[in-house]
C-alpha cells in the first residue's frame, strides 16, 4: 500500500515538473542519494563520479518532456540514463570499461547483489542526513571530504580523541 | 572497553583503508568490524557542497528553460544577440542594411561609447555599437547566417562590399555554405539547409559561431559559468573538436577548432536572462573575470559581464518593466 502511495506521488512529481521544469528539484532531491550510490562503483573517481551524476540530472531535466510514465520508478529510468552517461564517461577518458560485459547492463539485468548493495548505500546517504548535527560534520568531513582525523579536529575546534568518538558514535547510529 | 578505547580501535583499523582502497582492515572484533564495514561504504558519500551546488545548477537551467519556454523577456530577441563593437558601426549598418535587408537602425548612444544600433536580420537581432568614438578595443565576431538561398544572398553581399572568404558550395554535413567578410572585419557564413527547411530545426537564422584553441575546455566551462548545453559533438581527425553546437536558453551558438582562415574572434554576447545577479555570481564562481558588477542602466535593465577564459565578453541583461528601446 505504502509502495502505491508513493508510486502515485512520484508519477504527481514528474508530471508537475514535465509541466513545469521549476518542480524538478523536488524530483533531483528523492532521487540524488540512489542515482550517487549506482555511479561511483562505475567510475575511477569521486571527480570523475561527480561529473557523470551531474550529467545524469542534467540530461534528465532536458529529455524530462520525452519521459513516458511505464509503471516503473522513476529512478530507473534515471539510472538507464547514469548507465550510458558512465559508459561515455569511460570512452571519453579513453579506458576501458569497468564491467567486463560488452555493454554495461541496464539497472533492472544488473547483479542483483549490486543493487541491493546500492540501495542499501542510498539508504546510509540518507541516514547521514538524520545524525545529530555534530555526528554528521565529522562524518562528512571525514568520508566525503577526505579529511584527516587531524584535519577535522582543526575544523570544527576539538581535540582528535573528541573527533574519533563522534565518528564512532555516528557509526554506531547509523548501524542501528 | 571504554568506549575511548573503542573509538581509537575503530580509527587505527580505518587510517590505511581511508588512505588507499586498495588496503585490507585488520582482524577485528565483531562489533569493530560492522562498524568498519560501514565507514567503508561511506567512502562514496557524496559531498555536500556537490549536492547543494547542483541543485542550483538544476535550478538555474529549470529556470532559463521555462524563460525559453514562456516568453522572450524582450521582444523580439532571444536569449543570445551578438553584439558587434567595431569603428565601422555605421558602415557596417549599412552593409547589413543592403546585403541582407537588415531592419533597425540607431537607438542611442551605447555604454561603451559611439553609436548602439539594433538590427534585425532573418528572425534574429544583432546589436551594432562603436563608431569613431569606440572607447575599447574593436571586437568583430563571426556569424552563421541562414538563408533561403545563399548564392543570391551572397552576391548581395559581395555587392554590397564584402570580400569573398568562400564561394558557395555544398559541404558534406548538409548546408550549402559561403563566407564573406564585411568592411568591419567580421566574418558572415551564408547557409542554405539543404534537407528541409533552409534554417535546420532548433536553429534560428543567426547564430555566433566560435573558432578556437581548445574549444573543448571551454564547452566546459561554459556548461558549468552559465549552464550552456551541449546539443552535438563532431570530433576532428586529430581529436579536436570539428563543430559542436551549444543551446542556451533559446539560442544556439556553434563553436570548432580553430585552422586555416577560421581564427579566434573572440565574442561580445549579450544574454538576456531571468537573473543577472545570479548568473553572474555563477560564472565568477566558475573562474570567469569581472568585467562590470551587477548594475541598473539608466535604459531600464540590471546589466553585469564577465570575460571567459577564451576572451569573449558576456553581458548578462534582466530587463526591467521600465526598459526602454
Amino acid at each position: 500500500m505504502k509502495a502505491r502511495v508513493e508510486e502515485a506521488d512520484e508519477r504527481l512529481l514528474v508530471e508537475a515538473a514535465q509541466q513545469d521544469p521549476r518542480r524538478f528539484g523536488e524530483l533531483y532531491e528523492r532521487n540524488f542519494d540512489r542515482v550517487y550510490a549506482f555511479v561511483p562503483r562505475r567510475v575511477a573517481s569521486r571527480a570523475e563520479a561527480e561529473d557523470v551524476t551531474a550529467e545524469v540530472f542534467h540530461r534528465a531535466l532536458v529529455n524530462l518532456p520525452r519521459f513516458q510514465w511505464r509503471g516503473v520508478p522513476f529512478a530507473s529510468w534515471l539510472l538507464r540514463i547514469a548507465t550510458n552517461t558512465a559508459a561515455d564517461q569511460q570512452r571519453r577518458a579513453g579506458r576501458k570499461r569497468l564491467d567486463p560485459a560488452p555493454e554495461i547492463a541496464a539497472p533492472e539485468t544488473s547483479d542483483a547483489r549490486q543493487v541491493e548493495e546500492e540501495e542499501r548505500s542510498a539508504r546510509l546517504f540518507r541516514l547521514v542526513q538524520q545524525l545529530p548535527a555534530d555526528q554528521r560534520r565529522v562524518v562528512r568531513l571525514r568520508f566525503a571530504e577526505e579529511k584527516s582525523i587531524h584535519k577535522v579536529a582543526q575544523e570544527l575546534g576539538r581535540s582528535e580523541g573528541a573527533v574519533k568518538q563522534l565518528q564512532f558514535r555516528a557509526l554506531e547510529n547509523l548501524r542501528a | 572497553m571504554a568506549k575511548a578505547n573503542l573509538s581509537e580501535e575503530l580509527n587505527r583499523a580505518l587510517e590505511p583503508v581511508l588512505a588507499s582502497p586498495d588496503a585490507a582492515l585488520p582482524a577485528l572484533s565483531p562489533h569493530i568490524a560492522g562498524l568498519a564495514g560501514l565507514a567503508l561504504e561511506l567512502r562514496f558519500l557524496p559531498r555536500e557542497r556537490f549536492r547543494v551546488r547542483l541543485r542550483e545548477e538544476l535550478e538555474w537551467e529549470a529556470k532559463m528553460s521555462e524563460a525559453a519556454a514562456t516568453k522572450p523577456l524582450r521582444v523580439g530577441f532571444h536569449t543570445i544577440t551578438p553584439y558587434i563593437a567595431v569603428r565601422e558601426a555605421t558602415e557596417l549598418i549599412g552593409f547589413v542594411k543592403r546585403a541582407f535587408g537588415a531592419e533597425g537602425g540607431v537607438l542611442g548612444i551605447g555604454s561603451e561609447g559611439g553609436i548602439h544600433a539594433e538590427m534585425k536580420i532573418g528572425d534574429s537581432m544583432v546589436m551594432i555599437g562603436g563608431g569613431a568614438a569606440l572607447n575599447r578595443t574593436p571586437m568583430p565576431t563571426a556569424l552563421h547566417y541562414y538563408v533561403p538561398d545563399c548564392d543570391a544572398v551572397y552576391r548581395r553581399a559581395i555587392e554590397a562590399g564584402a570580400t569573398s572568404l568562400m564561394e558557395p558550395a555544398d559541404q558534406f554535413y548538409g548546408d550549402r555554405e559561403a563566407a564573406v567578410k564585411d568592411v568591419a572585419g567580421n566574418h558572415w557564413y551564408i547557409a542554405t539547409h539543404l534537407n528541409g527547411p533552409h534554417i535546420p530545426p532548433g536553429l534560428h537564422s543567426i547564430q555566433v559561431s566560435l573558432h578556437l584553441h581548445g574549444a573543448s575546455s571551454l564547452i566546459e566551462f561554459l556548461v558549468k559559468a552559465l549552464g550552456v548545453e551541449e546539443i552535438s559533438r563532431h570530433p576532428a581527425p586529430d581529436g579536436t573538436i570539428a563543430h559542436a553546437t551549444l543551446r542556451l536558453g533559446s539560442s544556439t551558438f556553434e563553436m570548432g577548432a580553430a585552422h586555416g582562415p577560421w581564427q579566434p574572434m573572440p565574442t561580445m554576447f549579450n544574454l538576456y536572462v531571468p537573473d543577472a545577479d545570479a548568473l553572474y555570481c555563477r560564472a565568477l564562481e566558475a573562474g570567469a573575470e569581472s568585467v562590470a558588477e551587477p548594475a541598473d542602466q539608466p535604459y531600464g535593465a540590471r546589466v553585469a559581464a564577465v570575460k571567459d577564459p577564451a576572451g569573449n565578453r558576456w553581458y548578462f541583461a534582466t530587463p526591467g518593466k521600465t526598459m526602454s528601446h
